[in-house]
């Protein structure tokens, strides 16, 4: 599976204000059927590790202070 | 994929969280509550309904979901009238997937509560719970100025599935609201009964074109649907293909035999499904006249659409092989 080892603009987007992995919260990174997402050692907020997204979408919906947003492609609409 | 609130050793644990002052850190422990699956986590979740933070509320609300039983219905009673819209919205989600009829007890008072979104809230929890004692208030409710809430009461009543509930089923069929007639419509498809079929029918002619869609479709399987088999077949000439696509549907059901020429009409229609249904009511019906119409299609640029007449064509062939044998 590909490292997304730099900056890159990615499916999955975390709002870090809203996010409240830093207090334990896991939902997103449970819910994801490709395991892409993680809780940053450095932040403690959750991010789009792989760039592998099916944009299945539970990760947006279960979150439960509304912080993930996945931009799905325009030619998946 | 292993539980992401592993590390809480029991209830006990999560409750301690609870109490903390990061609004953040009470939401994850009542996220924990909520998959624990224990029963017991409902005495803690029923604790958190006055919290001071909205999005804890929420997740109690959302929490409270996952214990189906009375404890929970009177926990989230108090929640749908909540004055922040995403707690009452999240209670009313909530109680929609309770299905012990006990629920109900908490639940009913609130079916004349002064705002409209807890009565609508409550009829549709108290939809699925199918209790005999829901019928009353849901026929008062038919009454109630907001549509939304006449909505949810026909649910109440469609689900029940009661005959005597026929009369106001059917007077809610000329309900001013197209959303409720459509219920109504649709509610009275329960009964196989001749005068659910006739409100049905009158429905046809019904001004919203979402209406007269819903009775093309539900008289296809009412056992008294054959009364309107003339109204299905004038239907096949209604402004909206969605109305046409049911009736033709439903003659197909029927084996209504004098409809093939009309649905053979709409055959070669520009909208694939048409043609696709015509050729599978074509098929269900089986009669030999409908062979010139089913030939028009045999090369049709949509494969479901010859897919469709093929079989309708073997259908035809085997009805006249019985026939002769």
């Amino acid at each position: 599976m590909p490292l997304a080892s730099y900056q890159t603009s990615v499916p999955v987007v975390v709002d870090d204000v809203k996010c409240i992995a830093d207090k334990g919260c896991t939902v997103c990174v449970d819910v994801c059927p490709l395991d892409v997402l993680r809780i940053s050692d450095m932040t403690g907020k959750a991010y789009m590790a792989y760039d592998e997204c099916w944009y299945c979408m539970p990760c947006e919906a279960d979150c439960p202070t509304g912080a993930v947003t996945v931009n799905i492609p325009y030619l998946l609409k | 994929m292993s539980s992401p609130f592993e590390s809480y050793d029991d209830l006990e644990d999560a409750d301690e969280r609870l109490q903390a002052a990061d609004p953040g850190e009470r939401r994850v422990a009542i996220i924990a509550l909520g998959q624990s699956g224990d029963p017991a986590a409902v005495g803690y979740l029923k604790n958190m309904v006055s919290d001071p933070d909205a999005g804890v509320r929420q997740q109690v609300a959302m929490a409270l979901g996952e214990f189906d039983g009375p404890e929970s219905a009177a926990a989230l009673a108090q929640l749908l009238v909540d004055p922040e819209p995403i707690v009452a919205s999240a209670a009313a989600d909530s109680m929609a997937e309770f299905k012990d009829p006990a629920c109900a007890d908490a639940i009913l008072p609130l079916v004349t509560h002064g705002h409209a979104f807890v009565r609508m809230g409550a009829l549709r929890a108290l939809k699925e719970l199918r209790r005999k004692d829901t019928l009353k208030p849901a026929l008062e409710a038919l009454q109630d100025a907001d549509a939304a809430v006449r909505v949810q009461a026909i649910g109440v009543i469609g689900f029940l599935k009661l005959e005597e509930s026929i009369p106001a089923l059917t007077a809610s069929t000329a309900d001013p609201d197209a959303h409720v007639r459509r219920a109504a419509v649709s509610a009275l498809a329960f009964s196989q009964m001749k005068p659910a079929a006739d409100s049905i029918t009158r429905a046809l002619k019904d001004e919203d074109w979402m209406v007269r869609e819903m009775a093309a479709e539900t008289l296809g399987s009412n056992a008294n649907g054959l009364v309107a088999a003339d109204q299905l077949i004038a239907a096949l000439s209604d402004a909206f293909w969605q109305v046409r696509l049911k009736a033709i549907r439903s003659l197909g059901k029927m084996k209504v035999d004098r409809a093939v020429r009309p649905i053979g009409g709409c055959i070669t229609h520009e909208q694939a499904n048409l043609r696709k249904e015509s050729a599978a009511a074509l098929g269900e019906i089986a009669d030999s006249a409908a062979e010139p119409f089913l030939a028009l299609v045999a090369n049709d640029s949509d494969p479901e659409v010859r897919k469709n007449a093929r079989w309708a064509l073997q259908q035809i062939t085997a009805r006249k092989a019985k026939i002769s044998s």
